[in-house]
Formats: structure tokens, C-alpha cells, sequence
């Protein structure tokens, strides 16, 4: 058994890269880059040079390409050492003309470099020229030259999986970065909640990090679930249109909606009614001497927090109203099949025929909104409002959800059933003498409910995944939302992320199904001996 | 006997002639005249039900397919001749025949553009329709065949279980989805992105039912008295397998529709006039009184034209179970 299990969890596995390589090759490969602008106001007000050069920024920010300016290339060499600040002011400004005639002689020194930098790592270099109109340089005309390469398909996908599992350590602060005795440190009082406690001791344990990227790898709190750990993150990939530098999983699983602001007391004892969660705090270089606000609450740079909000997460929603609607069909389902079965041809299995073709055969869309009306006009609630939240709310699309699984799991309980019901040991039954209503609970709802038994992982699993239409016409702030927003919105790496988030779930609901079947029905088994 | 002889007054070789033997006649074997077809539409006909829907069909396919032919409605040349008109924009059919008088065209009202909905309607029908159908010709036909020989060939077998495990793990609608961000959103687009794999569930499922049926005592017999493979597959197997493909079709066209719907509403549709894309841009519409009717004909339309379809078809593939022949 778990040698089997080991075998489909490494196919698993597999399957899931290439479909995260199908994906990346669909999206990296063959779809035209020039979409990401088709959307973007920006794109429109630039023009001549810059908006080539625009172009290609964008295109390193969603990961299309590596982009190297040639100033940067100087800044870099600066910083090595290679060159003195002097020398690279003075090569940085470059000639008018796209040959490169008119540059400078340390200049063109330079130029030369940076092409031989840019061959031998594989990149291509473009120049522009100058564009002028009437002899002066016309707005966006400044002359630029750059480098890039494309990132290869394979070599993308390597680094994705290898940066999927973040493992915090110590040395996560730059190494050139004073910011004491690296080190994880034990305490069974809590910091921070002994500041808010006005500096009596509250017994609460906690490991600290100082140069890990959280400051707080495990602490408690007033939360579900209650401990928390920071010391692996999962990674996604980081979104870059949907919600701006966050990571996928992390836009799936924070807290929605308005603030909960608490009275709190910073690390430096600055008091202020926020909504920051200090535990959440991560290293940001550099960032308390930037900010003054920082410094007035801060005694080091682990300055970004997350904050307290009122609402679930995307994740959460989904999950909750997915876990209702689930149940709602096994409660509901199960038994109006087994009942058709049982009384085939009676008027609830013409009735629940009827039902069930109606919802095969009508668009999902249509039912849902008619499901809507009639809640309206039932004086529900039809649209979901986070910051107005009533229970009530829950209502009309944990019941649209519910509903045509419902249907679905009525018409295979029922055809499960009936097969049965023509088989041989049916037949001996009866002939035994045992009554019909003995038969059908005791034998042959076992046997049907067994293919119904295989599909319970995936259901419960996928309930996390939202519902895209449901979500959509009631407005639920969920999951399902953020596939559709980053496909509107061309967001790559959140796309890569769901599809990922998908695929796992589908790998481990078949896997999980197939052992829960093997476990209720003795007949089938997993282990080459007994086969 | 005697009664015969006393009744009919006649006698006994009057009554009975001697017929010989036929030696030929006795080889044959006897058995009712059947023609599969013919018992097919004999089963169909049976059913009160299925005249009431196939004349809907009938109803479905002129209007979506001859009307918009006959009144020339192409959203190419000039669809909004309306856009004009003043107060002629959101009517309601009751409002939109006061204003232009008595007509076909204005019996669902006017759209946002003044356009008539029900000639855009059956006009969107008809691509919604097309698309369906092409889909579900190309899935099944695909499916069918490979679910077929993959369920003939163990060696073909092995190699399209991994297919399967692998891609079977790609869920149809972010695929989908993706495919229609990647390429741009015509109709050939759409029918690239569903089909691409789209066959592979049927092929699985026919692939299934082959090995179900392969395997069977008639089957074996068949082969040990030197049946080739390809007559089994055509003689044997395939009159089990055309009802459970004409089932198949009878739930994939309407779930083409509604997938079609269901991706232009999300924004991913095609950028033809189709059923989808009206109730998409009359979306906005809905939310206020009075011009609901922008979003609802669209939505039962599409509605009518699925039940229509799916009644036909399963009612069909009823039928044409041999089983149901007695």
C-alpha cells in the first residue's frame, strides 16, 4: 500500500510539471507579447524611444526577460570596484546617433565593453538612436541602448519549483548588512505581548530570528489557529497586476476587508490605536532610515508588518462556502438517489428526472441567476458584502453551489443503484427469501455507494478552488475571483500559481480517493500479491 | 376431423394437400425482419414527448439558420440600423411594437444600440449553435475513434494512460481560459481551445466501454471461430457502443453552450455576436427595471435551445439501445 501510494504520488509529481510546463510554454511562448499593453494606459502616452524601452521594462516585470540598461551595467561595474564613480559619470551619457559615431572616447570604451559583456552571456543588445524633430530631441526621443535575453522555458520552470519551498535561515540578511549576532533566540515571554501587557511578563513562548527574513518564527496568538510558524513559506510566484508584489498564495490565503484597529504598543513603546500585526514583521533592508514613521515605532529594519482585517481570506470564503454546499449535497443527494432508485418509476423519481435535466441540459449562468431572482424576490440578500456582513448572505450561493451537485450526485446514486440491482447476488438474495427494503439498505447501498465514497476527497478538496460563476454573480470575494482577474489583467505568475494550486489539489483528490476506496471495499487492494 | 369433413362436406384430400420437404428451406434460419434504424425511429416515434420536441428543434434550427438569412442580419455590414432612432434604445417588446409597430423582430424588445434582441438573438444562436455542434462533431469523432483503438491495443494502452493521467489533470476551464488569453478570442479560437482536449474524456470513456465489452463470452467466441478484429469492433461492439455515443452528444452539445455562455459572462468569449456575448454586454442592463428583458430572452433562448437539444438527444440514444427493440 504505501509503496503504491509512493508510485502515484510520484507521478503525481510529475504530472504536475509538465502541466505547469504546458502552461508556461502556452503563456511564455506563444502568447503575443504586445497584450500586456493592450490594457495599459501608460503604454499610450509614451512614445518614440521610450516607449520601446517602456515595452521591455514590462516585460522584465512579467518575467518575459532579463533587461540590462547600460547605465546599469555601469552602476554594476561601479559597485564591483571595477570603476570609480568618476569614470562611470563620465561614460555613462552616450552619443546621438545609433552607430555610436559621436560618443566619447571613454564612452565608446565603455559601449564596446558592455557588448562583449552582452555576447558572452547571451543577450542582445539594441541601440537607439536619438529622434529629433526640428533639430532637438523630440519628447520621448532620448537615445538609449539596452540589452536583454529571454528566459528559457526550462530553466524558468527549474527556478519556480526551486523557490516554491522558502526555508528561513539566518543568513537571509544580506551578509554585508551590521545588524548584530545572527542567531534564533527562545523566550517563554512573548515581546510584544508583554509591551501591550505595560511591561509585565506574559507567558507565551516564542523563537525569534535576528537575520532571518521574519523576525517572529513561532508565536501565538489570539488567531486560528492559534500557533503560528514562519519558518517555511510557500511561493507561489509574485503577482504583478492583481495585487501588486504579493505572492499568489499569500493573496489567497491574508485576511479581506477594513481594518481592526486595536490600541498598540511598538517595540520602541510608541502607543497608537493600528491595525498592525507585529508578529508578521519582515526584514526590509535599509527601511527604518527611510522612513520617519519607522523610526518612531521601530527599533530595527523588520518594519513591514501585515495588518488585522475583519473578513476571511479568499481562500477562507471559498473554503467555507464550498465545505457548506459539499455536505449539502451528500446530506441532500445521497438519499433523494437512493429513493428514486428504490422507487423507480414513482413520482419523486419523475420529479427528480425532470430536475436533474434541467440542470444538465440549461446553462449553469441561467440557473444561476433564475436561483438569484428567486432569492430576491424571497427578500435574501443577493450580493455579498464584506463590510456589511450578515450570515444570511451565505445563503443564495452556498445553495447555487449546492444545487446542480446535488442533481449530479442524484442521477449517479440512482443509476449506481439500479445496476446493482440487476446483478446476480441481488437475485440470490431475494430468492433467500430476504425482503427488498433488507436488500436495498443493506447490500446493495454498500456496494453503489462505493464510486460515490472514491469522489469525497476531491469534493472536499476542491471546495477550496471557489466556484468561478457563483463567486462572479454574487459578488463572494474568493478564489475563483483571482484566476479570472489575473487572466483579465495578463498576470503571468498568478496564472502559473492557481494553475499550480489546481493541479496539486486534483493530484492529491485522486490519490486520496483511490485509497479511501481501497480501504471501505475489501475487494480491491493495492498490493501486487493480492491482485 | 370428421367434424371438418361434416361441416365443410368435403373429404379428406380435399381438404389436405401434401406438401414436400424442403431441404433448403429448413437451413434457414428464421427470425422477424429487423432493421436497426427503422427500429430506432420506431422506438423514438413511440414517445408522444419526442414529436413535441423534435418539432421545437425543427422551430430552433429555421429560426437560427434560415431567419437570419431571409431578414439579411449580418452584424458585419450595418446590425444597428436603429442606433439613430430617437427613443428607440432599451425597449421593452411592449414599448418597442407602440414605437415601430407590429413585427417579429421587435417581440423581445430592443437592445442597447436600438438593435432588435430577437433577430440578434437567433443571429447569436446560430454561432452559438455552429460552435457546439463543430465542437462536439470534432470531440467525439476523435474521441470515438482513439477510445476505440485504445481500448483494442494493450501496447497503445499503456502509453495513453500516462497521456491521460497527465493531462486529465488540467482543469478544462483555466485551460481554456488560457488558451483564449494566449490566441485572440475568435471562433476558431474557441473551437482550437475545447477541442484540443476535449476528446480526451470521451476517448477514456468509449475506451472503457470497449474493454467492458471486448472481453465478453460472445466476443471470445466470435474470435476463436476466426472473427477478424475489425468485424468485431464494427459488428459487434459498435451497435453497444452507438447509443452510449449518441448519450454522450445529447449532454456535450448543451454543455458547449453553456460553456460558451459561461466564458463570454467572465469576459472570455468569442468577439462574434454570439448568445454568450449578448447576455455578457446586457450584463449592465440587468441591473436596472425595466431592461431586464435585454438580459432574460438572451438567457431563455439559450435555455429553450439547450433542453430542446438535450431531450432529443437522450431520447435518441434511448432508443437507439437495442435493448429497448423488443
Amino acid at each position: 500500500m504505501g509503496k503504491y501510494i509512493l508510485k502515484r504520488l510520484l507521478h503525481g509529481l510529475f504530472s504536475i510539471v509538465v502541466v505547469i510546463f504546458i502552461v508556461m510554454v502556452l503563456i511564455y511562448g506563444l502568447m503575443d507579447r504586445m497584450k500586456l499593453f493592450r490594457t495599459d494606459p501608460q503604454f499610450s502616452k509614451q512614445i518614440n524611444n521610450s516607449r520601446t524601452t517602456y515595452m521591455y521594462q514590462k516585460w522584465e516585470e512579467y518575467g518575459y526577460l532579463d533587461y540590462v540598461p547600460y547605465a546599469d551595467y555601469l552602476i554594476d561595474l561601479a559597485r564591483q570596484g571595477v570603476i570609480d564613480e568618476e569614470t562611470r559619470a563620465a561614460a555613462a551619457p552616450l552619443g546621438r546617433a545609433e552607430d555610436g559615431s559621436d560618443d566619447s572616447e571613454l564612452t565608446k570604451e565603455y559601449v564596446a565593453k558592455f557588448y562583449e559583456y552582452a555576447e558572452e552571456n547571451g543577450y542582445k543588445v539594441i541601440r537607439l538612436g536619438a529622434v529629433l524633430s526640428r533639430g532637438r530631441l523630440a519628447s520621448g526621443g532620448a537615445q538609449a541602448l539596452f540589452a536583454y535575453k529571454d528566459h528559457s522555458i526550462p530553466l524558468r520552470l527549474w527556478n519556480y519549483f526551486k523557490g516554491i519551498f522558502v526555508i528561513d535561515n539566518v543568513h537571509k540578511v544580506p551578509a554585508d548588512q551590521d545588524i548584530g549576532a545572527r542567531k534564533l533566540t527562545f523566550s517563554l515571554y512573548d515581546p510584544i505581548k508583554t509591551a501591550q501587557n505595560g511591561g509585565k511578563k506574559v507567558f507565551s513562548p516564542v523563537i525569534m530570528g535576528n537575520g532571518t527574513l521574519h523576525k517572529y518564527l513561532l508565536y501565538f496568538d489570539s488567531r486560528f489557529p492559534y500557533i503560528h510558524q514562519n519558518f517555511l513559506t510557500i511561493s507561489l510566484g509574485t503577482s504583478y497586476s492583481v495585487t501588486r508584489g504579493v505572492d499568489v498564495f499569500r493573496s489567497m490565503t491574508q485576511r479581506q476587508g477594513s481594518y481592526v484597529k486595536s490600541p498598540l504598543t511598538y517595540p520602541t513603546g510608541f502607543q497608537e490605536d493600528s491595525a498592525d500585526d507585529l508578529h508578521t514583521a519582515t526584514y526590509i533592508q535599509g527601511s527604518r532610515d527611510a522612513n520617519v514613521m519607522y523610526q518612531q515605532r521601530y527599533e530595527d529594519d523588520y518594519t513591514s508588518v501585515q495588518t488585522i482585517r475583519s473578513s476571511m481570506s479568499r481562500l477562507g470564503y471559498s473554503f467555507f462556502i464550498g465545505i457548506i454546499s459539499t455536505i449539502m449535497v451528500y446530506i441532500l443527494g445521497l438519499p433523494i438517489g437512493v429513493l428514486m432508485a428504490r422507487y423507480k418509476e414513482g413520482i419523486l423519481d419523475k420529479v427528480g428526472t425532470v430536475y436533474i435535466m434541467f440542470i444538465s441540459a440549461v446553462p449553469s449562468l441561467a440557473y444561476i441567476f433564475i436561483f438569484r431572482g428567486i432569492g430576491r424576490a424571497m427578500g435574501l440578500p443577493w450580493l455579498f458584502d464584506m463590510d456589511n456582513f450578515r450570515k444570511s448572505m451565505y445563503i443564495l450561493p452556498i445553495v447555487s453551489l449546492a444545487l446542480p451537485s446535488i442533481a449530479s450526485m442524484m442521477k449517479w446514486m440512482r443509476r449506481y443503484m439500479i445496476d446493482q440491482m440487476n446483478s446476480d447476488y441481488v437475485k440470490f438474495a431475494r430468492s433467500g427469501g430476504m425482503s427488498e427494503t433488507e436488500i436495498f439498505f443493506k447490500h446493495v447501498m454498500k456496494v453503489a455507494a462505493i464510486p460515490i465514497i472514491q469522489g469525497i476527497p476531491g469534493s472536499l478538496l476542491f471546495a477550496m478552488t471557489g466556484a468561478l460563476i457563483t463567486e462572479r454573480v454574487y459578488l463572494v470575494p474568493g478564489a475563483g475571483g483571482l484566476l479570472m482577474d489575473a487572466i483579465n489583467m495578463y498576470d503571468n505568475s498568478v496564472i502559473v500559481g492557481v494553475t499550480l494550486f489546481y493541479a496539486v489539489l486534483s493530484v492529491l483528490s485522486l490519490i486520496l480517493g483511490d485509497v479511501l476506496m481501497a480501504m471501505v471495499d475489501p475487494r480491491i487492494s493495492f498490493t501486487d500479491k493480492a491482485r | 376431423m370428421e367434424d371438418f369433413n361434416k361441416k365443410y362436406n368435403m373429404t379428406d384430400a380435399e381438404l389436405f394437400a401434401q406438401i414436400d420437404k424442403d431441404e433448403l428451406a429448413s437451413e434457414k434460419i428464421t427470425a422477424p425482419r429487423y432493421s436497426y434504424w427503422r427500429s430506432v425511429f420506431r422506438v423514438f416515434f413511440r414517445k408522444r414527448i419526442n414529436i413535441i420536441v423534435l418539432v421545437l428543434l425543427a422551430v430552433v434550427v429555421i429560426f437560427a439558420y434560415v431567419y437570419p438569412s431571409i431578414i439579411g442580419f449580418d452584424p458585419q455590414v450595418n446590425p444597428y440600423i436603429y442606433v439613430n432612432e430617437p427613443g428607440g434604445q432599451h425597449l421593452s417588446p411592449k414599448d418597442a411594437i407602440e414605437h415601430y409597430g407590429f413585427a417579429l423582430k421587435w417581440l423581445f424588445g430592443a437592445g442597447a444600440t436600438g438593435a432588435p434582441t430577437f433577430d440578434a438573438i437567433w443571429n447569436g444562436s446560430r454561432i452559438s449553435i455552429s460552435l457546439a455542434v463543430i465542437c462536439a462533431a470534432i470531440n467525439m469523432t476523435i474521441g470515438t475513434l482513439l477510445g476505440a483503438v485504445w481500448g483494442f491495443s494493450r501496447r497503445f494502452d499503456m502509453i495513453m494512460n500516462e497521456v491521460y493521467n497527465i493531462l486529465g489533470n488540467i482543469p478544462s476551464t483555466l485551460f481554456i481560459s488560457v488558451m483564449v488569453m494566449v490566441f485572440s478570442p475568435s471562433f476558431w479560437t474557441l473551437v482550437f481551445a475545447m477541442t484540443i482536449l476535449g476528446w480526451l474524456g470521451m476517448a477514456y470513456y468509449i475506451r472503457t466501454r470497449v474493454i467492458i465489452i471486448r472481453d465478453h463470452e460472445y466476443n471470445l467466441a466470435s474470435r476463436c471461430l476466426g472473427t477478424s478484429i475489425f468485424k468485431i469492433a464494427v459488428k459487434n461492439i459498435l451497435p453497444f457502443m452507438t447509443s452510449v455515443i449518441v448519450l454522450e452528444i445529447a449532454a456535450a452539445i448543451p454543455g458547449y453552450i453553456s460553456s460558451e455562455v459561461f466564458l463570454s459572462y467572465i469576459g472570455l468569449g468569442m468577439s462574434e455576436a454570439s448568445l454568450g456575448r449578448l447576455i455578457y454586454e446586457a450584463q449592465t442592463a440587468m441591473v436596472t427595471p425595466g431592461w431586464g428583458w435585454e438580459f432574460w430572452t438572451p438567457v431563455a433562448v439559450a435555455s429553450v435551445i439547450t433542453v430542446v437539444l438535450y431531450v432529443t438527444g437522450q431520447n435518441l440514444g434511448d432508443a437507439s439501445d437495442p435493448r429497448t427493440h423488443m
